[in-house]
C-alpha cells in the first residue's frame, strides 16, 4: 500500500485512533497534574495568543481508558504500511511534516500542554496521539530493546562466553517475535528487504571498509577475489545442481524447477559479511585467516547480486526463452556490477577526501561528510544496479587515508565511535529482526529439502575451500595449511543478506518461495548457531594461530617500512611485478599527485612513521603524567626544573643575610655543580615575576569562545592537525623516558660512566648520584639539561616513593598547598611536620618565608640533611611562559663563585672553605661542561649524613659551624 | 667469472650455485636471463650503473642502499658476478622447513635488513645511520629536528645495553613479533 494513502487514512481516523492509543502513563499524568497546571496555563494563554489553534481532537472527557499495547492494536494494512514507511522515511517524513504543519498548534503547544483546557474552547488539556509518532517511536523502541538485550548479555559473562552475541540476539528476537505473534500481531515483518539494504547494511559495511586494514587486504586481494568470485560461483552452481538433482528423484515430494533452484542457491551460497564479522570478531583468529574470510564475504556481494538478478530475470523469462546471449550478458553484467561498484566507491572516496580538505573551519561537520558521502556512494551504485556493498567498501578504503590527514583528532574520534555505534546497533537489530521474522505462520517445512540444503551448503563450501586454497597456495607465499582451510570453510556463515534476498523473491513467480524462506532461515540458524557456537572451541582445539593485537613499536614500524622498500627494490631488480611493486607504484603516484590534491597539509611520505611516533610519544607523556600525578606535586612535567631554579633565586634574593649559608649549601648542591649562574637581570626578572604572579592570580588566557559565542564552533585549534608532533613537549618527555629506560637497563654502565659518582662505591650506595651527558644540546641547552636532571630525580624519587608509604604523598601535597596561606597571614596553622617525608619524596627548597621566619626553620634538621629544597612552590612557578625563557645562559657559567667571594658578607667568613671548595669544583666541571655537557646532580637521600662522601661531609660541617 | 662467450650457464656453475643458495636449476636459469638482461654491456658482471638503469629502482628512496647492499655483500667494489648476485638474492627465498639454508633463514634476512642501516659495518646502528635512512624514507617535508627525535626514540626503544646504538641482537629483539620470514621473501617464479 502506498505510504501516502496510509497516512491519509490514518489522518482521517485520527480522532478514534488517537484516543485509543493514548498511553496509560500519559493519561495518568494528565489526571494527576490537571489541577496543578490549570492555574498557570490560564495565565499563559493570553501570552501565547495563538489564533491558529484549531486542532480539535478527542476532548478530555472522551474515554481514554481503552489503552492497549501499541503494537498489538495494529491492523494488518497498517503494519505493511509501517514496513513500507520505514523503508522510505523520506517520503513518510515529508508527509508527516505536512500533517504536522496542519496541526501546528498542537506541535507548538505541546510543551505547555498542561492546560489550555479550561481557557479556550476546543483546546484540550492533553492529547495523546500515538499514531503521529508511531513509526519513529517503534524504530527507536526496537533499537532500544536490542541495545538493552546487548547489555543483558554482558551482564551474564558465562552466557556470552559460550554463545556468540549473534545467537543470543536471535534468541531474544524469537522471544519478542513469539510475544508479538501471540498478541495477535501475526505477520509483523520489520525486516523488509528495503529496510535491510538501505538502512541496516550500509553502516556495517562502511565500518568494515573504513577500518579495513588496507595493507593486509591488498596483500591478500588475490586470494580474496578467488574465493569471492570463483568460490561463490562454484557454490551456486554446485548447490543448485545438487538440489535439483535430488529433486529429480522425487525426494521432496514436489516438482522443483531448475531455475528456481538456481535462484535459491544463488542467494544461499554467499557468505554473509554481517554474520562473519559477528563471529570472527569474537574468536580472534590470525589476521590472514580473518581477512581472507571477511574479504570474501564483502566482495562476493557483487557476484551474489549478479547471480541473483540473473536467475531472477531467467525465472521471469521462463526456461525455454533463455538464449545463450542472456547468459553471456549475465557475465558481462557481472563485470559491470563489480567494476562499476568499485569505481563509484573509489570516486566517492576521493571526493570525500577532497571535501574534507576544506573543512578546517567547520570542524563540527567533518564526520557528517564521511557518513553521508559514503552512503551516497552506496545509493549511487544502487541507482545503476551495481554492487552497493562494493561501492561503500571501497569508498571507505579509499577515503580513509586522505580523510585522516585532514580531519581533526576529535573528528576522528567522533567518526570512529559513531561508526562503531551505528554498525554495532544495526548488527544487533539485524540479528534480532532475524529472530522476530522467524516467528510466523507462513513456513513451509520440507525436511528433506532443508536438510539437504544445509548439507550441501556445508559440503560444497568445504570442497570449494579445499580446491581453491590449493589453487591459491600456488601463488601465495604464506601457504594456507589444513587447519586454516578448515576454519575458512567452517567460517562460511550465512546470514541476513541471504534472508533479505529471499524475501525479495516474488512468490507469484516462484511458487516455492515460502519453502525457500524457511530453508534460508534454517541455513542461517544452522550456520549462526551450530557453527557459530562450535567455532570457538574448535579454533582453540585446533590451535589456530591467534591474532596477537599490539601497537607497533617505533622499531617495528620503521624496520618494516625499510623492508617494504627493500623488497620493492628487489622486485624491481628481479623484474617481476609483485604485490609490493604495485604498491610502490601506487604510493609514488599517490604521493606525487593524489595526496597534494586531497590533503590540506601534505606533510611527509611516510605518514605512518610519524603517526606511530606521535602516538608513542603521547603514550609516554601520559604514562609519565600518570605515574607522577600521585606522588609528586608537580604542575607539569616540563616546567619543573626551571621552577626549581627560580625558587632558589628568589629565596636567595629575599634573605641576603640570615640564612645565606644554608642557601649557599643549596646553591652548591643544585646549582653550583651545574655551574649555573644567573645574571643580575635574570634575578631581578625572577623577582618581579614572582611578585606579579603572586598578586595576579593565574592570568590564564581564556578561549575565544567566551568572547564570541558560536554554537557550532568546536574549539580545537590546538589539536587541529593530527600529525603534528608537539615537538618541544615531546622532546622533554622523550629524553626523560629514554634516560629512565636506559638507567633501568644499565645501572652498572651508568656508574661506570659517571665521573662524579660517589667516591667510595659501597659507602655511597645509599646516596644516589646521577650523571647525565647530552651531546646534542643546542646553544641554550642548559635549561633542558636541568629539566632532565630534575626529571630523573623525580622519576627516581617516584619509583622509590611508590615503595614507601603513601603518607609521603599526603604530606607532600600539604606542603604545596601551604605556601599561599603562609604569605597571607604567616599563621602557624600550617604544620610542616612532614618535612622528613617530603624530603624523601623530593629534593626540596625552603621557601623564602620559611627562611625568613626562624621559627619556621628547623635548623637542626636542616643541617643534618641539607636537602630540603622543594617542599613548597610559589605560585609563579606554574607559569609556563616564564619558564620558557632561556634566560640563564651558559655564558655566565662559573661566574657565580667570583661574585660570591666578592660579596662582603659576615657569613662568608664562615663559609670561606666552602667557597674555595666550590670554586675549585667549578673549575673542574667547567671544561667538561663545555665539551660534552656533562652534568652532575647529587641527590642525597635521607641518610646522607652517614655517608662517606667528602663533599657532602664538608657541606655538613660548614653548616654546623654556622649554627 | 667473466664468461663473455656464452650466455648459457655451465652445468657445474648451476650446481655450485644451487648448493650455495638453494635455488632450483630452473630458478637459476630464469634469474640468469634476468641477470644478462640487466647486464647491458655483456660483461658478465653488473656494475652500479646497470642497477641504476632500472627505472623503478631509481625512484625507490632506498635504491642506493639496496644497490650498495648487493656490492657490500659480495665484497667487491663495482663488479657483481652472477654468483654474487644469486647469493644476495638467496636471502629472499621463502623459508622452507625441510631445507635449511643459512642465507634465507630468519637471521639471514634480518642481517640483510640490518646491513641496510649499518653503512659503516661496525655491527651497530648509530643514530646518524638511522637518521640517514629516515631522511630517505620520510622525505624532506618534515623538519630535521623531528626526524632526530624519531631516531632517538627508536634507538631508546631498542637499546637494551644503553650504548645509544642498536646492535644486531637488539635489532632482532625489536623485530621479534614481526613475521620477517614472510615479509622478506619473494615468490620466485618457477
Amino acid at each position: 500500500m502506498n505510504v501516502l494513502e496510509i497516512v491519509k487514512q490514518r489522518n482521517s481516523s485520527h480522532s478514534i485512533m488517537g484516543t485509543r492509543r493514548t498511553l496509560v502513563l500519559l493519561v495518568l499524568f494528565v489526571l494527576a497534574s490537571e489541577l496543578a497546571h490549570n492555574t498557570t496555563a490560564l495565565s499563559e494563554v493570553p501570552l501565547h495568543g495563538h489564533s491558529t489553534i484549531q486542532y480539535v481532537d478527542s476532548p478530555i472527557g472522551s474515554p481514554a481508558g481503552v489503552v492497549t499495547l501499541p503494537s498489538s492494536v495494529h491492523h494488518a494494512e497498517d503494519r505493511s504500511g509501517l514496513a513500507e514507511a520505514v523503508s522510505s522515511p523520506s517520503v513518510s517524513t515529508g508527509d508527516h511534516l505536512g500533517e504536522a504543519g496542519g496541526h501546528h498548534g498542537v506541535a507548538g503547544e505541546q510543551g505547555t500542554a498542561g492546560g489550555h483546557g479550561g481557557a479556550h474552547e476546543g483546546i484540550h488539556v492533553f492529547t495523546a496521539e500515538f499514531a503521529r509518532v508511531e513509526i519513529p517511536f517503534i524504530i527507536s523502541l526496537w533499537i532500544f530493546c536490542a541495545s538493552l538485550a546487548k547489555i543483558g548479555f554482558h551482564m551474564a559473562p558465562k552466557l556470552s562466553s559460550i554463545f556468540p552475541e549473534s545467537c543470543l540476539l536471535i534468541v531474544v528476537g524469537i522471544v519478542i517475535g513469539l510475544l508479538l505473534f501471540h498478541t495477535n500481531s501475526a505477520g509483523v515483518s520489520p525486516l523488509t528487504p528495503t529496510t535491510f539494504f538501505f538502512y541496516m547494511l550500509p553502516p556495517i559495511i562502511l565500518d568494515a571498509g573504513y577500518f579495513m586494514p588496507n595493507r593486509l587486504f591488498f596483500d591478500h586481494l588475490g586470494t580474496i577475489l578467488l574465493f569471492a568470485v570463483i568460490g561463490t560461483i562454484w557454490n551456486t552452481v554446485s548447490i543448485g545442481l545438487a538440489l535439483w538433482g535430488c529433486g529429480l528423484t522425487g525426494l521432496y515430494g514436489f516438482d522443483l524447477p531448475l531455475l528456481d533452484t538456481f535462484l535459491f542457491s544463488a542467494l544461499i551460497s554467499a557468505v554473509d559479511p554481517v554474520a562473519v564479522l559477528a563471529v570472527f570478531e569474537e574468536i580472534h583468529v590470525n589476521e590472514v585467516l580473518y581477512i581472507v574470510v571477511f574479504g570474501e564475504s564483502l566482495l562476493n556481494d557483487a557476484v551474489t547480486v549478479v547471480l541473483y538478478n540473473m536467475f531472477d530475470a531467467y525465472v521471469g523469462m521462463g526456461q525455454e526463452n533463455i538464449k545463450y546471449t542472456d547468459i553471456l550478458s549475465g557475465f558481462a553484467s557481472f563485470l559491470v556490477v563489480a567494476i562499476g561498484g568499485t569505481l563509484i566507491g573509489v570516486i566517492w572516496g576521493f571526493l570525500t577526501g577532497f571535501v574534507t580538505r576544506f573543512t578546517n573551519h567547520v570542524r563540527v561537520i567533518e564526520p557528517i561528510f564521511i557518513f553521508v558521502m559514503s552512503y551516497l556512494a552506496y545509493l549511487n551504485a544502487e541507482i545503476f544496479h551495481m554492487s552497493g556493498i562494493l561501492a561503500i567498501t571501497f569508498c571507505g578504503i579509499t577515503m580513509k587515508n586522505y580523510v585522516e590527514g585532514n580531519i581533526s583528532p576529535k573528528s576522528h574520534t567522533t567518526i570512529k565511535y559513531a561508526m562503531k555505534m551505528l554498525s554495532s546497533s544495526s548488527e544487533t537489530i539485524i540479528f534480532m529482526f532475524l529472530g522476530v521474522n522467524t516467528v510466523n505462520d507462513q513456513h513451509d517445512w520440507n525436511t528433506a529439502f532443508i536438510l539437504l540444503t544445509i548439507l550441501f551448503c556445508s559440503f560444497f563450501r568445504a570442497l570449494g575451500c579445499i580446491m581453491l586454497t590449493e589453487l591459491a597456495n600456488r601463488f601465495r607465499l604464506h601457504k594456507l595449511n589444513r587447519v586454516e582451510k578448515f576454519v575458512m570453510s567452517y567460517g562460511g556463515l550465512r546470514g541476513a543478506v541471504a534472508f533479505a534476498l529471499v524475501l525479495l523473491v516474488d512468490p507469484k513467480k516462484v511458487k516455492k518461495q515460502p519453502l525457500f524462506v524457511t530453508a534460508t532461515i534454517s541455513v542461517v540458524y544452522f550456520t549462526v548457531f551450530f557453527q557459530g557456537i562450535t567455532i570457538k572451541p574448535l579454533v582453540k582445539y585446533l590451535k589456530v594461530k591467534r591474532a596477537n593485537k599490539f601497537e607497533k613499536t617505533m622499531n617495528e614500524r620503521l624496520h618494516e617500512k625499510l623492508v617494504d622498500y627493500t623488497m620493492a627494490g628487489m622486485e624491481d631488480i628481479l623484474g617481476h611485478t609483485g604485490n609490493l611493486k604495485i604498491r610502490d607504484k601506487f604510493k609514488q603516484i599517490d604521493n606525487k599527485y593524489i595526496r597534494p590534491c586531497l590533503i590540506r597539509e601534505h606533510a611527509a611520505h611516510e605518514p605512518k612513521i610519524l603517526e606511530t611516533y606521535s602516538k608513542l610519544t603521547m603514550r609516554d607523556a601520559m604514562d609519565f603524567m600518570r605515574r607522577n600525578a600521585t606522588s609528586s606535586n608537580l604542575s607539569g612535567g616540563n616546567s619543573e626544573s626551571m621552577a626549581v631554579l627560580f625558587r632558589n633565586y628568589t629565596a636567595n634574593n629575599l634573605n641576603n643575610s640570615a640564612s645565606i649559608a644554608q642557601m649557599d649549601q643549596g646553591w652548591n648542591l643544585d646549582i653550583g655543580e651545574l655551574a649555573y649562574s644567573p645574571s643580575a637581570r635574570d634575578l631581578s626578572d625572577a623577582k618581579v615575576h614572582h611578585m606579579l604572579s603572586e598578586e595576579l592570580w593565574k592570568p590564564y588566557r581564556r578561549s575565544s569562545r567566551r568572547l564570541s559565542y558560536s554554537r557550532h564552533a568546536v574549539n580545537d585549534q590546538d589539536l587541529s592537525s593530527s600529525h603534528h608532533v608537539n615537538h618541544n613537549m615531546h622532546m622533554h618527555i622523550r629524553r626523560m623516558v629514554s634516560e629512565t629506560v636506559r638507567k633501568q637497563h644499565s645501572k652498572r654502565v651508568k656508574r661506570h660512566r659517571d665521573p662524579h659518582a660517589n667516591g667510595s662505591g659501597e659507602g655511597g650506595s645509599r646516596n644516589s648520584s646521577k650523571s647525565v651527558s647530552f651531546k646534542t644540546l643546542k646553544e641554550n641547552g642548559l635549561e633542558k639539561k636541568l629539566h632532565d636532571d630534575y626529571l630523573h630525580a623525580v622519576i627516581k624519587e617516584v619509583s622509590e616513593a611508590e615503595e614507601r608509604n603513601i603518607s609521603t604523598d599526603d604530606t607532600g601535597a600539604q606542603a604545596t598547598g601551604s605556601t599561599e596561606d603562609l604569605d597571607g597571614d604567616g599563621a602557624g596553622g600550617i604544620t610542616f611536620t612532614a618535612r622528613k617525608a617530603s624530603r624523601e619524596a623530593h629534593p626540596s627548597t625552603p621557601t623564602a618565608v620559611e627562611m625568613q621566619l626562624p621559627w619556621k626553620r628547623d635548623d637542626a634538621d636542616d643541617m643534618s640533611t641539607f636537602a630540603i629544597k622543594q617542599s613548597e612552590f610559589p605560585l609563579w612557578v606554574d607559569n609556563k611562559e616564564y619558564n620558557n625563557y632561556y634566560s640563564p645562559t651558559n655564558t655566565f657559567l662559573g661566574e657565580l663563585d667570583k661574585k660570591k667571594t666578592n660579596h662582603p658578607s659576615v657569613i662568608d667568613i664562615f663559609t670561606k672553605d666552602r667557597t674555595a671548595d666550590s670554586s675549585e669544583h667549578g673549575n673542574n666541571t667547567l671544561p667538561s661542561t663545555a665539551k660534552s655537557f656533562d652534568v652532575t646532580v647529587t641527590i642525597p637521600e635521607e641518610n646522607s649524613k652517614e655517608d662517606g662522601e667528602d663533599e657532602v661531609k664538608k657541606v655538613t660541617n660548614d653548616k654546623d659551624c654556622h649554627a | 667469472m667473466g664468461n663473455h662467450s656464452s650466455l648459457l650457464l655451465r652445468e657445474d656453475e648451476i650446481a655450485t650455485i644451487q648448493q650455495e643458495t638453494g635455488f632450483t636449476p630452473n630458478q637459476i636459469e630464469r634469474l640468469y636471463s634476468r641477470f644478462t638482461s640487466l647486464d647491458k654491456g655483456d660483461n658478465g658482471f653488473l656494475c652500479r650503473e646497470d642497477f641504476h638503469r632500472i627505472p623503478e629502482l631509481a625512484i625507490n628512496p632506498l635504491g642506493d642502499r639496496i644497490v650498495n647492499a648487493f656490492f657490500c655483500e659480495s665484497g667487491s667494489e663495482d663488479q657483481l658476478n652472477f654468483r654474487q648476485f644469486m647469493k644476495v638474492l638467496a636471502h629472499f627465498r621463502p623459508v622452507k622447513k625441510d631445507k635449511e639454508n643459512k642465507l634465507n633463514s630468519r637471521e639471514g634476512k634480518l642481517r640483510f635488513a640490518f646491513k641496510m642501516y649499518d653503512t659503516d659495518n661496525d655491527e651497530q646502528i648509530s643514530k646518524d645511520e638511522l637518521l640517514g635512512v629516515l631522511q630517505m624514507m620520510v622525505g624532506d617535508n618534515i623538519s630535521e629536528e623531528q626526524l632526530v627525535s624519531i631516531a632517538e626514540r627508536t634507538i631508546v626503544e631498542a637499546d637494551k645495553d644503553g650504548d645509544q646504538m642498536i646492535s644486531f641482537q637488539e635489532f632482532c629483539a625489536a623485530l621479534e613479533r614481526t613475521d620477517v620470514e614472510q615479509k622478506m621473501s619473494i615468490r620466485f617464479l618457477n
